[in-house]
């Protein structure tokens, strides 16, 4: 892996034949005020400026307001311009698309092209989260079909929550269509769908940390869900083995920390590109 | 510890249709229908709401009836029944309780605010909690509200009026003043009709516009609105969530005539009535009302209203019924008989515990107050209606 010249967390990787893969690390969202609480941010700081101070700590961000309301280009182009040159995005896709699925598919795809469309090349992926109760049938497998075509031509990376769809022919399509597995990094329940090494996109590996609080992730309370912090073992074990799989495979890595609370996220992911950069 | 300034999370929900959503629950075959809900058995009557169908074929509040079911001929028409809609209101709160005790919402009209500031370790980030209400509503209640997220009530309602009828809108703090800028004015809230046909006049069409003008410049056409008009197109307002019931901080009492009537001098014992009620409320509660507002309903339900204002608080029947009679005197606008008559006291304060300085001068004060004491004893063992005071001609 080799470091961005300009990035503070694109790190090195630490094995050889890993070595020609820029890996950038980051948090899943940025706009928490308890991160100001937790010491993150500044006393005092305000949410409009949360992004200028976070590309001083990050490379990269994954923008999760983007599932809770259609992209709108006017503010994408206002919140992007506050953030370095040098600055990725990866866009999580609105929620209508994949947890309320009630129809106007086309509609809503270009709708959500024209509102991502002011990140132009700082776009590094667009997330495609499905829901737990998103099972491999033959109605889902067609509308994910339809759902991938519609975003023909975007980097795009594929998130499942159920283990149904943690198969050979999965994979394969994936493969097929130059599109990335997202490895997740979760507590082991019966039905979800497990941490991977598979790359499906020799251009880009997509990884997301949600914790393993198997207790929270039970409760569907998100404060409780994503409360875990990893510790420095469980971040070495985890680049020695997954990230040496993952980036001895693809150009370009993308890592993601989600576990936002008590800004648990953002110390993680400050800690996990340390290890990388120690390692390479 | 320092206290510090935080910014805030105010969501606003919002159903559209309130009463029609409600009565689509009551019966699943008026969904994808057009329905008109109105009193039909008035002479009248004229429209309290309406679907989005019957909104698309030209139907709008307050419309003759006749001609709403001249424009939307296979329309639903169904009475009002606002005992069900306060229900529905009071299930919809329910919901959103849970979440933060500051909430301010109307009567049964399907706005809520919340100030959902500092909520965040409990709940996590705002637009989750949006969310969540949004689906613990439409699963829970079968009504599907709007929802918005802002800094403050006026940005977050101007959000949620531009998504209608579903979907939600969040408006990121910094970020109001460019929201604003290209959307026609009348969206903006707190802008009397008047003021936008002025500003029309001055060329002024959006809200950007208005904003690029400085206070010295709004001052001289709009005097001291300017001020409002300043802080409303810049996204400005530090106007809190006033808990519970928008009305709550008002009293209200209500008198329904057995026979509508226009005999003014039964007007005006209802309202010297109503007055009396209120001012022993007032005096219970240790509170002092400086407005009061008599809203009445014509016998074809066309509504109407009027405001007297005073410049001290009062508890007093005796100030509380001169203000009633002028307020009854700019409601009544029209001849048509009067079916019922609502009295509301606003701009409520604590009662003051300040003594007169001067007693000898306040003497007729002093004497209508024990005159409001012995009422009130009297009335506190006997009931309301045993003592009355009349107007000797």
């Amino acid at each position: 892996m080799t470091q961005h010249p300009d990035t503070p967390n694109g790190a090195s990787s630490p094995s050889t034949s890993a070595k020609d893969c820029q890996v950038f690390v980051g948090t899943s969202g940025y706009s928490y005020t308890e991160w100001v609480d937790n010491g993150f941010y500044p006393a005092g700081t305000k949410a409009a400026n949360m992004l200028p101070l976070y590309a001083r700590s990050f490379s990269i961000v994954e923008l999760n307001y983007t599932w809770y309301q259609m992209a709108r280009a006017e503010a994408v182009a206002r919140m992007a311009a506050k953030a370095p040159d040098h600055f990725l995005f990866a866009a999580k896709l609105t929620r209508t698309l994949t947890h309320e699925r009630e129809g106007g598919l086309r509609e809503q795809l270009r709708l959500y092209r024209e509102g991502i469309e002011p990140l132009g090349p700082r776009l590094a992926a667009v997330l495609v989260q499905l829901p737990p109760d998103f099972t491999r049938t033959t109605d889902n497998r067609r509308y994910l079909a339809a759902l991938l075509d519609g975003l023909d031509g975007l980097p795009t990376a594929v998130e499942f929550r159920h283990v149904s769809w943690a198969v050979d022919p999965v994979f394969a399509e994936l493969e097929r269509r130059r599109i990335s597995l997202v490895t997740v990094d979760i507590p082991t329940l019966p039905n979800l769908f497990p941490p991977l090494d598979v790359v499906t996109n020799p251009d880009l590996f997509y990884v997301r940390f949600h914790g393993r609080n198997l207790a929270g992730w039970r409760s569907a309370n998100m404060q409780k869900k994503f409360d875990y912090n990893y510790s420095k073992g469980e971040l070495h074990e985890w680049t020695t083995t997954r990230l040496q799989a993952l980036a001895s495979h693809a150009k370009k890595g993308i890592i993601f920390f989600n576990n936002h609370v008590r800004a648990q996220a953002p110390g993680n992911a400050r800690e996990l590109s340390r290890i990388i950069e120690q390692g390479s | 510890m320092t206290a510090m300034f935080r910014e805030r999370a105010i969501i606003h929900f919002n159903v559209t249709d309130f009463a029609v959503s409600v009565e689509r629950i009551v019966d699943n075959a008026l969904r994808r229908r057009p329905v008109i809900i109105a009193p039909f058995q008035a002479a009248r009557a004229v429209v309290y709401d309406m679907s989005e169908e019957a909104f698309g074929c030209g139907v709008h509040k307050g419309m003759p009836l006749s001609r709403a079911t001249r424009l939307c001929p296979g329309a639903t028409v169904l009475p009002p029944r606002p005992d069900i809609y306060r229900r529905a209101m009071r299930a919809f709160l329910g919901q959103v309780q849970s979440y933060s005790p500051r909430i301010e919402h109307g009567m049964v009209d399907g706005h809520i605010f919340v100030d959902v500031t500092g909520t965040h370790r409990l709940f996590g980030p705002a637009p989750d909690i949006g969310l969540r209400v949004r689906r613990q509503v439409r699963n829970g209640l079968g009504i599907n509200p709007i929802w918005s997220l802002a800094g403050n009530k006026l940005v977050a309602k101007v959000a949620s009026r531009l998504v209608k009828p579903t979907g939600e809108y969040i408006v990121g703090s910094g970020e109001e003043e460019e929201f604003l800028a290209p959307l026609p004015l009348p969206l903006l809230p707190g802008l009397s009709p008047e003021e936008v046909r002025r500003l029309r006049d001055f060329n002024l069409i959006r809200i950007g516009q208005l904003a690029r003008l400085s206070r010295q410049q709004l001052m001289v056409p709009f005097g001291n609105r300017s001020d409002f008009l300043y802080a409303a197109s810049r996204g400005i307002d530090s106007s809190p969530i006033a808990a519970g019931d928008s009305r709550a901080a008002s009293l209200a009492f209500e008198h329904v005539f057995a026979d509508d009537t226009n005999d003014e001098k039964e007007l005006a014992g209802i309202a010297a009535s109503l007055a009396a009620k209120a001012g022993r409320e007032l005096r219970t509660r240790r509170q002092a009302a400086r407005r009061v507002e008599i809203q009445i309903a014509y016998a074809d339900g066309i509504r109407s209203a009027g405001r007297a204002t005073s410049r001290r608080g009062t508890g007093s029947d005796f100030i509380l019924r001169k203000l009633a009679r002028q307020a009854l005197q700019r409601a009544l606008t029209r001849r048509i008989r009067v079916r019922n008559c609502r009295l509301f006291c606003s701009l409520l304060e604590r009662e003051s515990p300040q003594l007169p300085l001067f007693p000898e001068a306040a003497g007729p004060e002093i004497r209508q107050e024990k005159t409001c004491a012995a009422l009130d004893s009297i009335r506190s063992r006997f009931g309301h209606a045993i003592i009355q005071s009349g107007r000797v001609q």
